[in-house]
């Protein structure tokens, strides 16, 4: 059987439940072929079970509900499902599993939220602001993972007077911080008039970013390790790289 | 604003300063622009495969000094160029607002004279501290010979300063550098070393407010400009960790960057400067000490890497049972790093770990499981030799390059010989 959820934490903990005894249960919000012999089940999320479920897996690990939110957020086509059988395992154990590196479904869950926490931390480097007319920061990117929110305390905390927009394109969304308070909000497309000196500024930093280079010690492959492709689309300094 | 040729020059001068790190300070914003980051974050990496993570600038890169390997220095026919404080707080800031850098890498040439420098730089850091109100992170270059009130004045608003000892030797400095000295290079290191313990002594009792140098001094070495081994460099290193209290030690391959008769006309290889972060590191975080990696007369084994060729040297130690070895002895498994060693103790608490179980827990085997049992059962080469030979292979193998009908195969093929005659051995 194949669960159908909403993608919300109490929406997976309804499935989580619901599916518990199904051996060959799997679970998922993401658009999935169905293959002959596959039921689909959607799940309608109920706030009473999925709170029952929660105190149980908050009884068996304190700290669970911090690492479900992690592999939610990913991006990974199975991350729901390596979510459930993580949490399967700590049920069946009865208390902290997230050590226990031997089992394939700990390792995998570990694994991926291991790649959102590195997504953030690349992140607070790889976000390019611009300054528009009216004095606010603009950075659109494009992230793996479900991470515009977790963003937001790391740029508040270093930019207070600046109000600034982060905006994720491909979950289209963006996280809004008005030089007081900070919210998520859907964001389709946003037209951005640049202030007077921006170019200028973005080509300086271009001409510092070729400037500091050593050419006779080039590896781009380690280069691409550390700065994966997909990250450069919005970066101003390699926006005229060529593909290779 | 700056202009974008004054940048480049200022720039390209200030490239070959290896350091980029900006970890170590926590300094919190105080109603400014900035705070600290830990753990320190890379922002950008160029094609070479360096992290920008600090804006690195000259103030100026017009020098009174001559030393040989410098590409600023005065003898040399190179486009001078000095920048104004206005404009490097400036351009530090704007960066710094759209995420570009984590803070300001300031280094400067001696210009004029040593303390006229040090004012200068100590102008920009305290403008940007106290008029621009900013907390990013600040790496200043102090200036060898400037005053020591200088120096601690600096301390208290930079996040981090670095002398570079440039090259290991007072000798190889008397040649090579001859405006500099030993003395020159290392009072300032221990004066700012003596005086951020005293200075954390008294925060903690209460005494005294701020930060002096949170992020601590490093320095660099350039190898392969001068004669000495590795094994002089990396005893130089651990007195310089434990007697100066360094975060580290930076370590530059030559590239002639300028022409002298003195200096070497051919690349260091890039391996021999990543066999001594790899030492660096056992130095640093897997309680290696320098005598157990290579000895003082000798160079690092170009073929393994030193916590291999460390093993190899001690094969009567292993193999060591994974599920039983303490942290400090996993930690000396070729192959297993501190990552995985911290992984290994987590999971085996749970259940006794197998070969299967590793791998599951991707936990690379090529090198480690001639050195490990799991759970008794041993799946390594059985002698020494062969041990040797898997592993050399396996190296020789990493740093393989494709040739091309259009390579200089001489260049190849005398590589040996090249390091030898740079070293005095031919």
């Amino acid at each position: 059987m194949i669960y159908f959820f909403d993608g919300s934490t109490n929406g997976f903990l309804t499935a989580f439940l619901t599916g518990y005894h199904d051996e060959r249960a799997r679970v998922t919000s993401k658009k999935t072929q169905l293959t002959i012999g596959d039921e689909p089940y959607y799940i309608k999320t109920d706030d009473k079970l999925a709170e029952r479920a929660k105190a149980r897996l908050l009884y068996f690990d304190p700290e669970c509900m911090h690492d479900l939110d992690l592999l939610l957020r990913s991006g990974d086509s199975d991350s729901e499902q390596t979510a459930y059988l993580y949490f399967k395992t700590l049920a069946k154990s009865g208390k902290p599993v997230r050590n226990m590196l031997s089992i394939p479904a700990v390792f995998s869950a570990v694994e991926k939220m291991r790649r959102v926490g590195l997504e953030v931390h690349r992140l607070h480097g790889f976000i390019r602001f611009m300054e528009t007319a009216s004095g606010a920061l603009y950075a659109p990117f494009s992230p793996d993972n479900d991470i515009c929110d977790l963003l937001l305390p790391h740029f508040r905390a270093r930019l207070p007077k600046y109000p600034f927009v982060l905006h994720d394109i491909t979950r289209k969304k963006c996280a809004v911080y008005d030089g007081k308070n900070s919210f998520v909000a859907p964001l389709d497309k946003a037209e951005v008039l640049l202030s007077a000196n921006e170019r200028e500024w973005q080509a300086l930093f271009t001409r510092y970013f070729h400037a500091v280079n050593i050419p006779s010690r080039e590896r781009l492959a380690q280069q691409r390790n550390y700065l994966p492709m997909r990250y450069r689309k919005f970066m101003v300094e390699t926006q005229g790289e060529k593909k290779r | 604003m700056i202009t974008q040729e004054k940048l480049t020059i200022l720039t390209e001068s200030a490239k070959y300063d290896v350091s980029c790190s900006s970890s170590g300070s926590k300094r919190k914003n105080d109603g400014g622009i900035g705070n600290g980051y830990a753990s320190g974050c890379c922002h950008s990496f160029t094609p070479d495969g360096r992290c920008i993570s600090l804006l690195k600038i000259l103030l100026s890169n017009d020098c009174i000094y001559d030393c040989k390997y410098c590409p600023s220095r005065v003898s040399k026919d190179i486009p001078r160029a000095t920048a104004t404080v206005e404009e490097i707080c400036e351009l530090t800031v704007d960066f710094y607002k759209r995420n570009y850098i984590e803070g300001l890498f300031l280094s400067s040439a001696v210009h004029k004279n040593p303390n006229y420098t040090m004012e200068r730089l100590l102008l920009v850091v305290k403008k940007l501290r106290l008029e621009y109100n900013f907390h990013g992170y600040i790496h200043l270059k102090g200036i060898p010979r400037a005053d020591e009130s200088l120096n601690r004045e600096a301390g208290k608003y930079a996040d981090r300063m670095s002398y570079n000892i440039e090259l290991p030797s007072e000798q190889s400095l008397k040649l090579l550098a001859p405006q500099k000295s030993k003395e020159s290079l290392l009072l300032p290191m221990k004066q700012l070393t003596s005086e951020r313990n005293i200075f954390v002594e008294e925060k903690k009792k209460g005494l005294l407010k701020g930060h002096f140098l949170p992020a601590g001094q490093t320095t660099q070495m350039i190898v392969g400009a001068s004669p000495e081994r590795d094994g002089s460099i990396l005893r130089l290193t651990q007195a310089l960790y434990r007697k100066m209290e360094l975060r580290r030690v930076y370590y530059s391959s030559y590239t002639p960057v300028v022409e002298d008769s003195l200096l070497p006309s051919v690349p260091v290889g890039q391996l021999r400067e990543h066999r001594l972060y790899q030492a660096d590191w056992l130095l640093r975080f897997y309680g290696f000490s320098v005598e157990e990696i290579v000895e003082e007369n000798r160079n690092l084994d170009l073929e393994l890497d030193p916590k291999c060729a460390w093993a190899l040297r001690n094969m009567q130690l292993f193999p060591v049972e994974i599920n039983r070895a303490p942290l400090e002895v996993l930690l000396r498994v070729p192959g297993i790093g501190a990552r995985n060693a911290h992984k290994i103790i987590s999971a085996r608490a749970y259940t006794k770990l197998t070969f299967e179980d590793l791998i599951k827990m991707k936990i690379a085997l090529k090198r480690a499981k001639h050195f490990i049992t799991c759970n008794g059962k041993f799946y390594g080469a059985k002698n020494e030799l062969a041990v040797r030979g898997l592993l050399t292979a396996d190296e020789v193998g990493e740093n393989a390059v494709q040739l091309s009908l259009f390579d200089d195969f001489t260049r190849f093929s005398n590589q040996k010989n090249a390091l030898m005659a740079l070293h005095g051995q031919l």
